[in-house]
């Protein structure tokens, strides 16, 4: 297998495939299969200033090419992570991505403001597609202003490297992206999933609201990282429907530096790692040494 | 625990709406324990997540399924013919833990027997069985699988009891009165709260398997959660924690 490793802010990673927040538990459920070693680098699930229970079922509703998820972002809360798994990263010499959320301004600074910096964390990521309780639950990642405001406010308080993880649901992302440099993201990770409905016909209901993941996402996603790459400098994770390591390079192509896979895993609990051998593949079949070869090259015709 | 392609041996009906598949594994499975469950890839036609199984059978490389045909991905599967490859994800789960102290009761309605099959051949008749269903038709699941004598109750009366398996289980508890009994359990979620009513007053210890929408089975999502008494971490995975909980710690 070629060498695909990449260098995300002076930090080595073995390649540029990580879990999307969420989906890959805490890490350790996927031992049983295969390591988080196996990763460039693990995405934390949604983490919050304090624990957080999370929405009653059901959480889940299929589609015919997706899914559609209202976990409501259950976790054990910063500190619990910290304590009780962090450790299990070290141990496997595997960096993280801290995927973190508010419903306040004050929970986002103080969940990042926790956060010190530690060899093993390349960056922090914070979702912008939370309800913001003072603001009627209008998403913080909705508008450009919003998102200026907050990622300034949380960049304030932490070293470590800032992903803005961005919603698709707005009107223009390229807007939103740019509010999000402006105000000093290091990175972007485009996208996060869609609002959508689940609707029962024998049952006339509609069993959940929640967010769309997989397949029917992807080329929402690719015109995200492809649209956004192209206005703004700093890296962006790609990340909405990829299932196969084709995917995974249209995403290079289009612009991402690092990709991040969720549903796909649901599907198939080996997708993380064929997908890094078929990217390692496709490199050494078309005579590219590195990531960086295929990175942006796709045209617009 | 791993994903095992097979190819499908038999797949056919043995009730009404109800079918028994049997898959050949091209790995064996490692070491299977009763209520443990498998996610299943079924065949094409548009089904994108897998599909919760309890583990009926397995033997020799051969696993059995006993299901029950209620939307798109269990009739997509009643479909698939003799040979047709199906991946399966397994063994999952927590499985149900027999004390050796206690007479077990096993308590299963409808296709909630699959679920405690292999339990029931685990004990090797030292199990008494209650088994409601609402027609003599759904009889036929018992048929070959428990040799000793079931009760049995349709809601209809067609056979054995009228009347639900809970009525029929309270007269038999009668007779149990000061000894130490256990009860494991699967079916509807009507028939494991009136069990609940039932046996609250006496604290019986149960044992439930429960079901939840899954999409991955194996932890990874958090989907699949159940209401537990735990005030601190409430929700459960039914996949990774369950699905075989202690009745009294989950809430209903
Ligand atoms: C641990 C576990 C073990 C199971 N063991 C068996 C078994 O041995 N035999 C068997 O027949 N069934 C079993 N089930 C239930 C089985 O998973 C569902 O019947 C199946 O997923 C329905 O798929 P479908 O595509 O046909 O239905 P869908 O079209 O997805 O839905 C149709 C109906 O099935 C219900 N349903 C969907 N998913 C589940 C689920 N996971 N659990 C319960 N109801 C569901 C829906 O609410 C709906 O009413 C088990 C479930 C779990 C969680
Ligand atoms: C079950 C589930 C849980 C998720 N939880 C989070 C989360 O906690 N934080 C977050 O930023 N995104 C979360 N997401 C969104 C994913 O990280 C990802 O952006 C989205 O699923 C699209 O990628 P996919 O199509 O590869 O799944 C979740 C998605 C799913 C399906
Ligand atoms: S089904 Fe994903 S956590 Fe249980």
């Amino acid at each position: 297998m070629g060498n695909i490793s990449i260098k995300l802010f002076g930090k080595n990673l073995r390649n540029p495939v990580f879990n999307a927040s969420g989906t890959l538990g805490y890490g350790i459920e996927i031992e049983p299969l295969w390591g988080v070693e196996t990763l460039g680098a693990y995405v934390t699930k949604g983490l919050s200033i304090k624990p957080h229970h999370g929405n009653p079922t059901p959480r889940v509703w299929e589609e015919r090419h997706g899914m559609i998820n209202s976990i409501g972002l259950q976790n054990v809360g910063v500190d619990r992570f910290f304590d009780a798994y962090f450790p299990f990263f070290k141990r496997k010499k595997t960096p993280i991505i801290v995927n973190f959320f508010g419903f306040t301004e004050d929970e986002y600074i103080a969940c990042a403001e926790k956060i010190k910096p530690d060899r093993f964390i390349v960056a922090l990521e914070m979702n912008l597609s939370c309800p913001n309780i003072k603001a009627g639950g209008i998403s913080f990642g909705k508008e450009p202003d919003m998102v200026f405001d907050i990622v300034k406010k949380v960049k304030a308080v932490t070293e470590i490297p800032l992903f803005a993880k961005l919603t698709p649901e707005v009107k223009n992302i390229v807007d939103i992206a740019r509010a999000a440099c402006e105000a000093g993201a290091d990175g972007l990770t485009l996208i996060n999933t869609m609002p959508a409905a689940g609707f029962d016909v024998k049952k006339k209901n509609i069993p959940l609201k929640g967010g769309l993941s997989g397949p029917v996402l992807k080329p929402i996603a690719l015109r995200a990282v492809h649209e956004c790459s192209k206005a703004v400098p700093v890296p962006i994770i790609g990340v909405g429907g990829i299932m196969d390591a084709m995917d995974a390079i249209s995403f290079f192509m289009a612009g991402a530096r690092a990709i991040q896979i969720g549903t796909a895993t649901f599907v198939d609990p080996y997708a993380i790692p064929k997908i890094i051998k078929g990217v390692a593949d496709y490199l050494d079949a078309n005579g590219h040494k590195k990531i960086d070869d295929i990175a942006g090259i796709a045209n617009n015709v | 625990m791993d994903d095992i392609e097979g190819k499908i041996l038999s797949n056919r009906s043995i009730a009404p709406g109800h079918c028994l598949l049997r898959i050949r594994l091209s790995r064996p499975m490692g070491v299977v324990r009763p209520g443990q469950f498998v996610m299943m890839k079924v065949p094409d036609g548009g089904v994108f997540l897998r599909r919760p199984f309890s583990i009926y059978d397995y033997q020799k490389g051969v696993l059995t399924i006993m299901y029950k045909v209620v939307g798109k991905g269990t009739e997509q599967l009643s479909k698939a013919p003799e040979d047709t490859p199906i991946l399966t994800l397994g063994p999952l789960g927590r499985w149900f833990t027999v004390s050796r102290r206690n007479i077990p009761i096993v308590v299963a309605g409808g296709i909630g027997f699959a679920g405690v099959y292999a339990l029931v051949k685990k004990l090797q008749g030292k199990a008494s069985i209650f088994f409601g269903c609402s027609t003599s038709d759904e009889v036929a699941l018992l048929k070959d699988a428990v040799p000793f004598h079931p009760f049995v109750a349709t809601l209809d009366g067609s056979y054995g009891f009228k009347g639900n398996v809970i009525q029929l289980l309270k007269i038999h508890l009668n007779g149990l009165k000061g000894k130490n009994v256990e009860i494991f359990t699967c079916g509807p979620d009507n028939m494991v709260k009136s069990l609940r009513g039932l046996i609250e007053p006496h604290r019986i210890p149960c044992q439930v398997l429960l079901e939840e929408r899954m999409a991955c089975g194996m932890g990874l999502c958090f989907g699949c959660v159940k209401k537990t008494m735990d005030a601190q971490e409430p929700y459960k995975r039914v996949c990774k924690e369950g699905p075989v909980f202690d009745l009294w710690e989950i809430s209903l």
